[in-house]
């Protein structure tokens, strides 16, 4: 019943997302070897660098999947039973991913064993370690219940899942939350953000997924699918209006009263060396424009997964400069290598491959396994498009 | 051609002191396992096995501190202060910290080498020790043959302890032409104080309560005792004044700091003298018995008001006025500090003198915080007897200055004259841990006498400038590889130091005395015999009449006779001056026709649109030896241009672009520097980078050189340079 | 006998910012070469004032050996421990290189070690201490800037120094309650 058909461009994809993935091992091994010292951009000032975000970026949308998912089958919203599958299993990937790209900044992973043998339990990393491998778990489970149709099986991890979606993203917000020494971080605000945006992630991507399963299988969408896509445009909207506000008081109260430590790396996003992500990255790609596609009356799914693809964008903007911005101001006067009192950092071509790698792994084993295993449910019916269908 | 006397005399007279080879000291080994403080496991235990530690003395600057090496498996790990170092009060500067890197520098000097290409050119073949040597000697006598033996000049600087093996080499060669570092540095210093005190003492900055420093930057500068003692002790009510056209690190720490107008630190010294007299402040029974000539001074200081010298020196006369009161209330526990390098302006013996003037007025001579003489501990002189040569005319630089140095010369005098060819040319350089060519003014005119010479030889451990333009490069050993002869180090509380090897000497580095004595062999038996001896037979010579000298080295490092300083041992024995008293007028100088009493003499003023080029120190380098130290070249990676904020204006430069700086000799391009911490009149920059060499991997090619840009001017009373009188253009490069 | 809680008392006052204290960390230690990779510093604190009224202070700071360290809350693997004496150690065979540690360390006490693969800091020199000498920065100084000692000792240096003398900590907000005091 996998009625894919074999379109030239699906050569020319394999062979993007393989090169990627050589372009990307080729790196790591480089960085292995050289050191990551000589290969990554990251400083004594600011040690966590892109790979560090690409890894919030794919854990949190890991999160978002899982949450809209369990709309659906621990909901019982039945528009979202349709995304199920999908979206357990680009969670999965997503979290692989970003396992790949957090395993690749670490110096001595072998070493990770100590988090079993002496772990801390006060270290908000090892709990989001720990939260996320056992979720990595659960999600593997999920997926088999749900390819399987057992539906008891999938309910109970469904639930574990949506608890998982909830707590995860929040433990890794308390890993930036948490730590005193960097005003810009600290506080309760992180978590709930991160929250906020592992909706717009989750959203985001799953629509784009329903769209282009579609377009590239060249299927038509019957109304249900147009309808979760239209549902799904409008969470996202609903989420986008969140996050706004979320931004716009983060940035005032950066602003407000000039707090050391956290007025100059809102400052450097306003007006400084992350201004031109901040807007045109954040604000204008990922906020602005999907909102006004979102918000327009005859919206088509393919608004809607414009809308979405930019929001995906703004979200990787957005973990960067949350990442960066938290480390630039530095912790004692008289460091070197500041311009105007601040650190900068940019990403080297080994961290840009790297990160590019993991994304396009999530990517092709996602592929893969559309093309070798069927994804819909039983119940779904494709018919043949016409060309001209978009 | 030449004739020998008898020199069986006194031909290794020490010989029959010793026969036991010296034994190294070291320090208690620790050749056990450690097991570390480890309560919780943390800590993993390290072992230090092979271990041990090694007594000897730094040798990267001229202070010779005490250092513990501690050698782990043949390898120098760490260098630590001994702490019983009195002289250096037990510490070690970044540049003696990272004297490790000195010896495991990939850069140092492995093998000797023999020119290949043309001079300058970079092409070097390795070769034997004896090729090299022979090699040496063969010159040395084509050009003693050809012309006198005077025709091979010697350059070499203190430090290593083993100089005078150098010098004797020159002495027994026959060479009158030595030159030595003092005119580069502080002859006008040692000249303007010896003139008035019959010799140059140390001040007692430890227990002084009033300090001037001048043109001194103790913070970077370093000189021990001193640049520890100036710092405030326990509620000291010491007050330290610091004088510099530069805001340094002295500045910072010091009480206040008066950025004078350079050169005109003599207009200062007359004004406080002036107060000093005119409102009765200075010692009249010190004056009366222990000086001479203060009643010639009366009328001399009278012009010089600190209104007047406000004007000169561009320091409020209110505040010389204040400080000039200040000054003579806290003696005679206050001191005018002498200074070191004193390579300024070409007047510069006479400001010296006015300075150990300003000194002798206030009464403050071998007292406690003043000026104090030194003392020295005895060493049994090698003796040896020189062969004699016939027609060996006088040195080249003869009356070139009124007191010039036997054995120091003068370095620009004998430049010029080697230039000219005149009274008799002079063909060949023997160099000896000097880098000429940085640190002789005017670059370019050292490199044109160099090309003049018909060979090159230069000992060093490095591929220095000055070693890149040789026909032969010898490496020696390095200070942390050796055994050198016991120095005695003078002051206020005297030492004896040593050297012992921590190592093996790496690769085919040699020390000076092995690379003398197989040269000498060479040169024939005659000078070959005045080197018959072994480290070992001149060392306990040395000790011959105090063998506790040694048994304190070993045991400790260190020999010391006093921990604390005695005062007032020249009170009532003649000075060693001509009147045997201090000299506030020098007859002698009266005699010679130069001035008796200073007289302020207006320099050259900065012409518009240029600035004054300024030399001076920072603690992370010593000269130009340093920068390429791998330690040390991260603190300082290249140099700036310091230049004043508001200059910086005018010219409409900013800070951290390249601009190009040129002087009348020479220009250079490096990073400017905009800062508050230096007058609008002048510019400055660290001293080090700018080389010549590809044998400097770290530096090669970066920043300027401050020596390619100096003009020299003589100071001609003492054979000194005078290095800041140079006017230079800054522009955008 | 009474547990240790080892100290140093700085008197930035007597600092003339020669950096001896960085280099004899550096060969004392094995720290690699590279002007981020150190485990103390010496800032030079802008210039106060303008021409011809100018002042400047230097501030040497190294790792605070801090009773309620950050960096120790925040690693995953337990690398990072107090060991005795108060002192703040990176065990080498536990350590990820997470970095983590890095970023909740308030002082930039931290740095990676590209040589032995992971996070390094300031030990107050355990190795030393283990055979009853002090610090090499401590030592080494031309000043005397820095006092070392154990502050569970009333009659040590420390103890007498910050009785006598009026002090303080950075970033006392922070709750981390350093160990490095400065005098004032
Ligand atoms: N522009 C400028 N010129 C200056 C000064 C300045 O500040 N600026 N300062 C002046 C002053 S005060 C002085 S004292 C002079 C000093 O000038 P120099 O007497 O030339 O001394 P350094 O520049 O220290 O060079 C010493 C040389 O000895 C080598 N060396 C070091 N250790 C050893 C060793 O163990 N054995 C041997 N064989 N060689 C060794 C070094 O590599 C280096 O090449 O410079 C003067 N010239
Ligand atoms: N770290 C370090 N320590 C050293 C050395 C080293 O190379 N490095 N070298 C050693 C040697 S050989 C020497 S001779 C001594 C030198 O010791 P100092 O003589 O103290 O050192 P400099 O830094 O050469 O010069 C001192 C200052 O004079 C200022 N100056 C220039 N012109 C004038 C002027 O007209 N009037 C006044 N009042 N000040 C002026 C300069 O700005 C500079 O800061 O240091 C010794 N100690
Ligand atoms: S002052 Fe520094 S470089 Fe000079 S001898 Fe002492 S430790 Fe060595
Ligand atoms: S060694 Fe002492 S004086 Fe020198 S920089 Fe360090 S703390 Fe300051
Ligand atoms: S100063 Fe930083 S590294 Fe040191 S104990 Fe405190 S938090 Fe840890
Ligand atoms: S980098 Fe090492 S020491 Fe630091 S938090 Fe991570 S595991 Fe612990
Ligand atoms: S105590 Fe030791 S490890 Fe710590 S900064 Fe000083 S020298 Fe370095
Ligand atoms: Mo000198």
């Amino acid at each position: 019943m996998s009625a894919i058909v074999n379109k030239p461009g699906q050569m020319l994809w394999f062979f993007l997302l393989g090169g990627c993935l050589i372009a990307a091992a080729a790196a790591a091994g480089y960085s292995f070897m050289v050191g990551h010292e000589q290969a990554f951009n990251v400083t004594r000032g600011v040690p966590w660098g892109i790979l560090i975000a690409t890894y919030v970026f794919l854990a949190i949308s890991c999160s978002g999947l899982c949450l809209i998912s369990s709309l659906g089958h621990v909901f019982g919203f039945e528009e979202f039973t349709l995304i199920c599958r999908r979206a357990i299993l680009l969670a999965i990937l997503c979290l692989m991913g970003a396992f790949g790209a957090i395993g690749l900044d670490l110096e001595r992973p072998f070493n990770m064993i100590y988090t079993l043998l002496s772990p801390n339990f006060s270290s908000a990393i090892w709990w989001m370690g720990t939260v996320y491998g056992v979720y990595l778990g659960v999600l593997v489970i999920e997926f088999y219940a749900l390819m399987t149709d057992n539906h008891k099986l999938s309910m109970i991890t469904g639930s574990l899942g949506f608890l998982f979606a909830i707590a995860a993203p929040s433990v890794l917000g308390s890993v930036f939350g948490l730590t005193l020494a960097r005003p810009f971080w600290h506080g309760a605000f992180l978590p709930v953000y991160i929250l906020i945006t592992a909706l717009v992630s989750g959203t985001a991507l799953i629509s784009m997924v329903m769209y282009f399963q579609h377009a590239l299988r060249g299927l038509e969408m019957d109304e249900k699918d147009r309808r979760v896509i239209r549902l799904l445009g409008r969470i996202l909207r609903l989420m986008l209006f969140v996050l706004i506000f979320s931004v716009f008081w983060n940035i005032i109260v950066g602003l407000y009263g000039a707090q050391p430590g956290h007025y100059e790396p809102v400052k450097a996003l306003v007006s400084g060396s992350l201004s031109a992500n901040f807007w045109l990255g954040e604000i204008v790609i990922g906020l602005v424009v999907p909102l006004f596609l979102l918000m327009r009356k005859n919206r088509t799914p393919f608004s809607t997964m414009m809308a979405s693809l930019m929001a995906l964008i703004g979200m990787f903007f957005m973990r960067y400069d949350m990442t960066v911005a938290g480390q630039i101001y530095p912790m004692r006067q008289g460091a070197k290598g500041l311009t105007d009192g601040l650190f900068t950092y940019s990403p080297s071509v080994s961290e840009i491959l790297i990160v590019i790698g993991c994304i396009a792994f999530s990517a092709l084993v996602y592929t893969l396994v559309e093309k070798f295993l069927s994804l819909d449910l039983e119940s779904e019916h494709h018919s043949q498009a016409t060309p001209d269908n978009s | 051609m030449s004739r020998l006397i008898d020199k069986k005399l006194s031909r290794r007279r020490f010989l029959g002191t010793s026969t036991c080879a010296l034994a190294t000291a070291t320090v208690g080994s620790q050749a056990r396992v450690l097991k570390a403080l480890a309560e919780s496991g943390e800590v993993t235990t390290s072992k230090v096995a092979g271990s041990k530690d090694v007594f000897t003395a730094c040798g990267m600057c001229v202070n010779k501190c005490g250092v513990i090496a501690r050698v782990r498996d043949g390898r120098i790990h760490k260098l630590d202060p001994n702490p019983d170092y009195i002289k250096s009060r037990g510490m070690l500067c970044a540049r003696g910290n990272a004297g490790v890197k000195v010896v495991y520098d990939p850069d140092r000097l492995k093998y000797p080498l023999i020119r290949a290409g043309k001079r300058g050119e970079g092409k070097w073949r390795r070769a034997s020790w004896d090729e090299a040597l022979d090699l040496v000697a063969k010159k040395m006598n084509a050009i003693a043959e050809k012309y006198t033996r005077a025709g091979v000049m010697f350059a070499s600087t203190e430090g290593t302890f083993q100089e005078h093996f150098f010098l004797q080499m020159a002495e027994c060669f026959g060479s009158p032409n030595t030159v030595r570092h003092p005119t580069l540095c502080l002859s006008s210093n040692i000249q303007g104080f010896s003139a008035t005190y019959g010799t140059f003492p140390t001040p007692d900055v430890l227990n002084s309560d009033y300090i001037i420093m001048a043109g001194a930057n103790r913070s970077e500068a370093l000189i021990t005792p001193d640049s520890i003692d100036q710092l405030k002790g326990d509620g000291g009510r010491r007050k330290l004044v610091y004088i510099d056209p530069r805001f340094t690190k002295t500045a910072a720490k010091a009480d206040e700091w008066l950025p004078i107008k350079p050169g005109t630190d003599m207009a200062f010294v007359l004004a406080m003298i002036h107060v000093i007299v005119a409102e009765g402040l200075y010692a009249k029974d010190f004056v009366e018995t222990l000086t001479v000539g203060f009643d010639k001074l009366v009328p001399h200081i009278k012009p010089y008001t600190p209104e007047w010298a406000e004007k000169e020196c561009e320091i409020p006369a209110r505040d010389i006025r204040r400080i000039a009161r200040e000054f003579a209330k806290a003696a005679p526990k206050a001191v005018f500090y002498p200074g070191r390098r004193s390579s300024f302006a070409d007047d510069d013996v006479q400001l010296r003198r006015a300075m150990a003037i300003l000194n002798a007025v206030i009464g403050n001579w071998d007292t406690e915080g003043g000026l104090v003489p030194n003392s020295k501990i005895k060493l049994q002189k090698h003796d040896y007897l020189a062969p004699w040569y016939d027609d060996v005319p006088e040195r080249i630089d003869k009356g070139s200055a009124v007191f010039l140095s036997e054995k120091d010369g003068s370095w620009t005098a004998m430049r010029d004259r080697i230039l000219a060819g005149k009274p008799y040319p002079v063909k060949g350089m023997m160099i000896y841990k000097q880098n000429v060519v940085m640190s002789v003014p005017n670059r370019a005119k050292t490199l044109k006498m160099m090309d003049q010479m018909d060979f090159i030889c230069t000992i060093d451990i490095t591929m220095s400038d000055t070693a890149w333009y040789s026909d032969v490069v010898l490496p020696e050993a390095t200070y942390l590889e050796r055994q050198d002869p016991l120095e005695s180090l003078s002051g206020i509380l005297p030492v004896v130091a040593f050297r012992q090897p921590c190592i093996e000497a790496m690769f085919e580095s040699k020390p000076n005395l092995w690379i003398m004595q197989n040269l000498a062999k060479r040169l024939g038996s005659e000078i070959a015999e005045t080197f018959d001896f072994t480290m070992d037979d001149l060392i306990h010579h040395q000790v011959s009449k105090n063998p506790k000298i040694l048994k304190d080295l070993k045991s400790n490092g260190v020999h010391y006779m006093k921990v604390l300083p005695t005062y007032g041992l020249t009170r009532g024995k003649r000075l060693r001056t001509k009147t045997g008293k201090i000299e506030i007028y020098s007859a002698n100088y009266a005699k010679k026709g130069l001035d008796p009493l200073p007289v302020y003499t207006k320099h050259a003023e900065v012409p518009a649109g240029k600035f004054r080029l300024l030399v001076g120190r920072n603690a992370y380098f010593t000269h130009w030896t340093t920068a390429n130290n791998a330690y040390l070249h991260e603190l300082m990676p290249e140099n700036t241009l310091w230049l004043n904020t508001t200059s910086a204006k005018k010219l409409g430069l900013i800070d951290g672009q390249k601009v190009k700086v040129k002087s009348p000799v020479g220009e250079g391009t490096l990073k400017l520097e905009v800062t508050d911490k230096i007058r609008p009149d002048c510019v400055y920059m660290a001293h080090g980078f700018g080389v010549l060499s590809k044998g400097q991997s770290l530096i090669y090619g970066v920043g300027a050189c401050d020596a390619a840009l100096i003009e020299e001017k003589l100071e001609p009373i003492s054979g000194n340079v005078a290095m800041h009188q140079t006017f230079v253009e800054v522009s955008p490069a | 006998m009474k547990k240790k809680r080892y100290a140093i008392v700085l008197d930035t006052r007597r600092c003339i910012d020669c950096k001896a204290c960085t280099v004899a960390c550096k060969a004392e230690n094995d720290v690699p070469l590279g002007d981020d990779k150190f485990r103390n510093w010496v800032s030079e604190e802008p210039l106060r004032g303008r021409y011809p009224n100018l002042g400047q202070s230097f501030a040497p700071s190294q790792c605070n050996q801090c009773e309620n360290p950050p960096c120790n809350s925040v690693c995953p693997t337990s690398a990072t421990g107090i060991t005795a004496g108060g002192i703040v150690t990176v065990n080498p065979d536990k350590c990820i290189g997470c970095k983590y540690c890095m970023l909740a360390c308030p002082y930039d006490a931290r740095y990676f070690n590209e040589e032995t693969g992971v996070i390094d800091k300031c030990t107050f020199c355990i190795q030393r201490i283990a055979v009853g000498r002090i610090p090499a920065c401590v030592e080494t100084c031309p000043t005397k800037v820095r006092t070392f000692g154990d502050l569970n000792d009333p009659n040590s240096e420390v103890s007498l120094l910050l009785a006598k003398n009026r002090y303080r900590v950075l970033k006392p907000e922070l709750g981390t309650k350093p160990f490095l005091f400065y005098l004032i």
